[in-house]
Order: C-alpha cells, then sequence, then structure tokens
C-alpha cells in the first residue's frame, strides 16, 4: 500500500529564493518539515584573515563585500571599531553625516528586502517599485563617495570629503516623496489577501527563543523585545536624535513586515533631523600618518539593517595590523534560528523563513 | 663596414618570465613575536619597568654631567650644559590611547565576589568590561551572569578566539561578548586555553554558542566539551588546518601550492595520463625516432 517513509531534500545551494548559494538540509513528512539544518560556506573567502594581514585603514573595503545591501553600515561599524581601539574623537559634523548614510542605507536595504521577500512569496509589483525607490539612494551613494553599492564611505577618523554641492536638494526631493512610495507599497501588501495567508502566523520565534539564538534586529523587535542599539548603546549621533523603535507582538513573518516598514519611516524621520541639525566644522579628526596600535582589545555593535552587527579587533603594540579582526555577523546568527522557524512548518514556509530573516550569504560565510 | 660598428643582437631571454610563488609573500609564514593579551596586571609592570628605566637614564645622565663638570673644573675649561630632563612630546591630534584601569563596575566586583579565585582578572579598557577567568570554570562563569538577578545578561552576543604563538602557557584566548538587554549593559569573559584543552560549550547555557563555536573549531582548532555538534561550519569538512592559526599562510594550503601559470600544462597531462592509466589505455605517444 501506501509508503510512508520521510524523504531528504537539499533548499540550494543554487535556488532564488536562498538569497545566495545557501544550501538548507530537509526532511520531510509529506509537506512537513520534519528536520532542518542550514549548511552554509559556499562564499567563504577568509575576510578576517585577509583583514589581519593588512593595514587598518585597507579593512573597510572588505566590509564592503560582506553584506553588500548594507555597505555603508558595515563601513560605520568598522570606523567605530577602531576609533575606539585607537580612542579617537570624530567631530560632529562627521557624526551626523554618518548617521544620514546609514539611515539612507537602511533604507536600500530594507528596500531591498522588501523587493526580495515580495517576489520570493509570490507579489512581483513590489519588487519594481522597491527598486525604483532604492535606485534614488544608490544615486545618493554616488554623488558622495563615487560608488553606489560597495561603497568604502568612510575613514577612520571621520570622513575623507564633506557633502558635496546639492546634496541636500537630493535628500528633501526623496524625503518628499518617499512617504507616498511607502503608501504605495503598503497598499499592494497590507490588506493583501494573498500577502496575509502567506505570512500571518508564518515562521514563529517567540522572544525567548530568539534571546536564547542571539537573534538581532527587526526579528526580534518583532517579537516584542524592544532592543535596538540605537538606542541602548547610542553611537555616531543617535544620541541626539529622537526616533521610535517599533516592536509588535505577533513574533510572526507579517509582524517582521509591519516592524521593517515602521522602520523606514523611523529612518526618514532620522535624516531629516540629520539634515535640519547638520552642525558646521571639519568632518576628519587630527590623526598621525600611521597609525600604530597598543595592546588592546574591543568589541563594537552596531545596529546593522539586519541586526547587530560586532566588529572584535585585538591591536598588537607597535603594529600597523590588526592582530585579530572578527566580524560578528548578524546573518550568521540569526540563520541559526531557521530550524526553529522552519521544523513543523510546510515545506512552502520555509521561503517565507528565510525571506524573512534577511539574509545575505556574503556576510554569513564572510 | 666592420662588425664592431654593427649593433649587437641582444642575448635571447633564457625562458619566459616566471613568478615565483613559493617566494611570494602571501605565502610566506611571519609568526608574532609578541603576546597581546590586553592586561591591567602586564600594562602596571610595562609603565613601572618604563619609568624605572626612564629614572635610571636620568640618574646616568646627571652622573656624568658630575663627573664631566668636575673634569672641566680640573682642566680649567667652562663647565659643561646641565642636562635636561626629556619630558614625552606631547602630539597635537584627536586620539586618546584607551589604557587598562582598575575595575570599577559592579558587575565585575560581583563576579569577584562569588567566584573568588576563579577570577584571574577584571580590569576595564576603552569603556569595556573584562573579566579573566579559569578555564575550568568558564561554564559556572557564565552561568552566573546569565541567571544571577543583579548580572542577568540575557544574550551571548558574540564569542570569538585568537591564536597566540608567541605564548608559553597558553596558545588561545577565547572571548565571550555578553550582552544585557534589560540593564543595557555589556561584557566580556575571557579564557586563556592552551593547546589540545577542550572548554566547556557554553551551548547549554546560551543556544546561540552552537554555531559561534562550530565556527571557532572551524577557523582555530579549538574543540569544546559537550557541544551537541561540534564538525566544520565554513570549511568543507575534508578541510586541512585550521585558517585563522597564526602559523597557516594568507593563501592557504592545498591545491593553491601548484603553480597554475607556470605548471598548467604539465598538471593536466599527469591528470591525464592517471585517468588513462587507470582505464588502462595507453596515451603516451611512442617518441619519433
Amino acid at each position: 500500500m501506501f509508503k510512508n517513509e520521510e524523504m531528504e531534500i537539499n533548499l540550494g545551494p543554487q535556488h532564488p529564493s536562498t538569497h545566495g548559494v545557501l544550501r538548507v538540509k530537509l526532511r520531510l513528512d509529506g509537506e512537513t518539515i520534519t528536520h532542518c539544518r542550514p549548511m552554509i560556506g559556499y562564499l567563504h573567502r577568509g575576510v578576517e584573515k585577509i583583514c589581519e594581514n593588512q593595514s587598518f585603514f585597507q579593512g573597510q573595503v572588505w566590509t564592503d563585500r560582506m553584506d553588500y545591501c548594507s555597505a555603508v553600515a558595515n563601513n560605520l561599524g568598522w570606523a567605530e571599531a577602531n576609533e575606539k581601539l585607537f580612542g579617537i574623537t570624530v567631530p560632529r559634523r562627521a557624526q551626523y553625516i554618518r548617521t544620514m548614510l546609514n539611515e539612507f542605507n537602511r533604507l536600500a536595504s530594507h528596500l531591498i528586502w522588501l523587493a526580495t521577500h515580495a517576489l520570493d512569496i509570490g507579489a512581483m509589483t513590489v519588487f519594481l517599485y522597491a527598486f525604483r525607490e532604492r535606485e534614488d539612494i544608490l544615486d545618493m551613494n554616488e554623488a558622495f563617495c563615487g560608488s553606489r553599492l560597495t561603497t568604502t564611505a568612510f575613514r577612520i577618523g571621520g570622513l575623507r570629503e564633506d557633502l558635496p554641492p546639492g546634496f541636500e536638494k537630493m535628500v528633501q526631493k526623496f524625503l518628499a516623496k518617499f512617504e507616498t512610495c511607502l503608501e504605495e507599497y503598503e497598499n499592494l501588501l497590507s490588506e493583501n489577501r494573498i500577502w496575509k495567508k502567506r505570512t500571518v502566523g508564518v515562521a514563529k520565534l517567540s522572544a525567548e527563543d530568539a534571546i536564547g539564538l542571539g537573534v538581532t534586529g527587526p526579528v526580534l523587535r518583532a517579537a516584542g523585545v524592544p532592543y535596538d542599539i540605537r538606542k541602548a548603546f547610542p553611537y555616531a549621533a543617535y544620541a541626539e536624535m529622537d526616533f521610535e523603535v517599533p516592536t509588535r507582538t505577533e513574533a510572526d513573518t507579517y509582524a517582521r513586515y509591519l516592524v521593517r516598514m515602521a522602520e523606514m519611516r523611523q529612518s526618514a524621520r532620522i535624516i531629516q533631523q540629520c539634515m535640519d541639525g547638520m552642525p558646521e566644522g571639519p568632518v576628519m579628526a587630527k590623526l598621525p600618518k600611521i597609525l600604530k596600535a597598543e595592546v588592546n582589545e574591543v568589541y563594537h555593535a552596531t545596529e546593522a539593517p539586519k541586526g547587530e552587527i560586532g566588529y572584535y579587533l585585538v591591536g598588537e603594540k607597535g603594529s600597523g595590523n590588526p592582530y585579530r579582526f572578527h566580524v560578528r555577523a548578524p546573518g550568521f546568527i540569526n540563520l541559526q534560528a531557521l530550524p526553529k522557524m522552519a521544523e513543523g512548518a510546510l515545506i512552502a514556509d520555509i521561503v517565507a523563513a528565510i525571506g524573512t530573516l534577511d539574509i545575505v550569504l556574503g556576510e554569513i560565510d564572510r | 663596414m666592420s662588425d664592431e660598428t654593427l649593433p649587437q643582437a641582444p642575448e635571447t631571454p633564457a625562458g619566459p618570465y616566471v613568478y615565483d610563488y613559493a617566494a611570494s609573500p602571501q605565502r610566506q609564514i611571519v609568526l608574532p613575536k609578541t603576546v597581546p593579551v590586553p592586561s591591567l596586571r602586564t600594562y602596571q609592570a610595562e609603565v613601572a619597568a618604563a619609568a624605572a628605566a626612564d629614572e635610571a637614564k636620568w640618574q646616568k645622565q646627571l652622573a656624568d654631567f658630575e663627573v664631566a663638570k668636575a673634569k672641566a673644573e680640573a682642566e680649567g675649561k667652562d663647565a659643561p650644559k646641565p642636562p635636561v630632563r626629556a619630558v614625552p612630546r606631547k602630539d597635537d591630534n584627536d586620539m586618546k590611547t584607551p589604557w587598562p584601569q582598575e575595575a570599577k563596575d559592579a558587575d565585575l566586583l560581583r563576579l569577584q565576589e562569588v567566584l573568588g579565585a576563579k577570577v584571574e582578572e577584571i580590569f576595564e579598557q576603552a569603556g569595556e568590561l573584562t573579566c579573566q577567568v579559569a578555564k575550568e570554570s568558564i561554564l559556572e562563569a557564565l552561568r552566573l551572569c546569565r541567571q544571577d538577578a543583579a548580572l542577568n545578561y540575557e544574550m551571548l552576543a558574540d564569542q570569538s578566539a585568537t591564536h597566540y604563538p608567541a605564548a608559553k602557557d597558553f596558545a588561545f584566548s577565547v572571548v565571550y561578548h555578553l550582552t544585557s538587554i534589560s540593564r543595557r549593559k555589556r561584557l566580556r569573559l575571557r579564557i586563556l586555553v592552551p593547546e589540545g584543552f577542550q572548554p566547556e560549550s557554553a551551548c547549554a547555557v546560551y543556544p546561540s554558542a552552537n554555531w559561534m563555536e562550530r565556527e571557532i573549531y572551524d577557523m582555530l582548532g579549538i574543540r569544546f566539551a559537550n557541544h551537541p555538534d561540534m564538525t566544520r561550519i565554513l570549511c568543507p569538512e575534508d578541510w586541512e588546518g585550521h585558517p585563522l592559526r597564526k602559523d597557516y599562510p594568507v593563501v592557504g594550503w592545498g591545491q593553491r601550492d601548484i603553480s597554475f601559470r607556470e605548471d598548467r600544462g604539465g598538471m593536466l597531462e599527469r591528470i591525464a595520463l592517471q585517468k588513462a592509466g587507470q582505464l588502462g589505455i595507453n596515451l603516451k605517444q611512442p617518441k619519433a625516432e
């Protein structure tokens, strides 16, 4: 008669919904997932090893290439970790510009998340809309640092250059239309029956599990924990900004969608405040030409769009390169929660679970 | 026209320029000579030694001056200039190196109070709290940080390790970065482990340690005892060596040791011959007489 046995299948590593080269080993009982094991490492380049053999300044280009959707946020964490290691005070204007660019990057990263996540679940139109706005942000990146994706935006001690002329006008133009754009996405998705069926109650992760598994970012906040490093351990100019930390308590994919949409509104608020309160002054601290470290170790964490990105640096006395360069990648830790979210669910829901974690394999494998 | 006026043809080079892969800097292993483990005790000892050396130098300068003065007086010459004590130069920049400082934070004092002699060192540096505990009692310390109501560190944010080949009584430091979400605090626990020692896995207290410990094992070769799944995570299962050790070259071991540009044809031929030999086919052409 009918055979009752479990089937083992591989999702990926070449699968469009795995956002890169993620391989997930699944054991299925019918359509239900009984066992899930993410296998990573296909994109491992040894960023940590390379950065340990380069000078402190040269590490930045590698941080761009970890999470290529949020390069500015990675640059910011890297720059601040180095500044903590050397004890550098960054001028206030540079802090404001950094904050603003970081928030633009959050918008870009959340937009690409929205686009690909919706595409995975079957909503095609949002993809095109979100990429349209992301294009404007990339144009601003280009105006500021000449590069669109791998920005290498900052320097240890501040910025290489001040904002270009006409940048303010670009920002105001973007902010003026962005609110209507957000409403456009929400009109397409928030009350969409198909979208809600694919997301409400899917891939749940309770607050207790999330904290235990080290999950940070919107995934944790959608479980009701108001942990945002911008508020908890303020860095750059976030202590002077007025913004809220949106949280939900449902802890499912739909709640994460709502949290990220609310976060985009807060980011726009922060950008507006940065533009209004932009102080005058230098953008670079006075530094010696060559930075030589002392024996010191720092762990500096910042709130990247995906969660907590931390840099652990160890300095060697008189050395021009870090003795140890370690990155706590948010995607790496967040992906650990995938089995918890997917086991017991239907196989179609694992696509939603991967999308809602917002992973970028370049950062997970480093 | 004699032969000497004709331009001489350049000598034919011995062969195509071949890059010496074995000598490339990325292949060289330069082992570090120092052991940069931040520590208040080491720092204080260094400062004391530097101050003593400075004082000795100054005394020697004074003594030399006295001798020179006496000599000049005896010879009836002008007295030499008295020495000036060197003041450390003050740099005009926005850098203020963070040095280790005495622990004043309540969390560190609480850890020392509860764990007693198991705490090897506590100090603060760059606004970060560090507590070094004995390597055997790391699980106890983690459990205390998680469960103690006064500490309440809910999340293990990061776990990492560093290789110190120049150290004598240990080989690695393993650091645990804990975060207290409710109290908005961070703490670093550190253990120093020798080669071959298996520290207790933190998975029992913090499930997030699972992948981080797998990564440490993969990258540095520290195995954790009682870990649910101690396998490699980023490198393939059959990878040789642990890449983040200091005695591992940047380009790695393995197939990259064949210098492809130099010996591509030869290598392909060898592989083809080997395969053909396995299949019993003779691919070698008889040499033309």
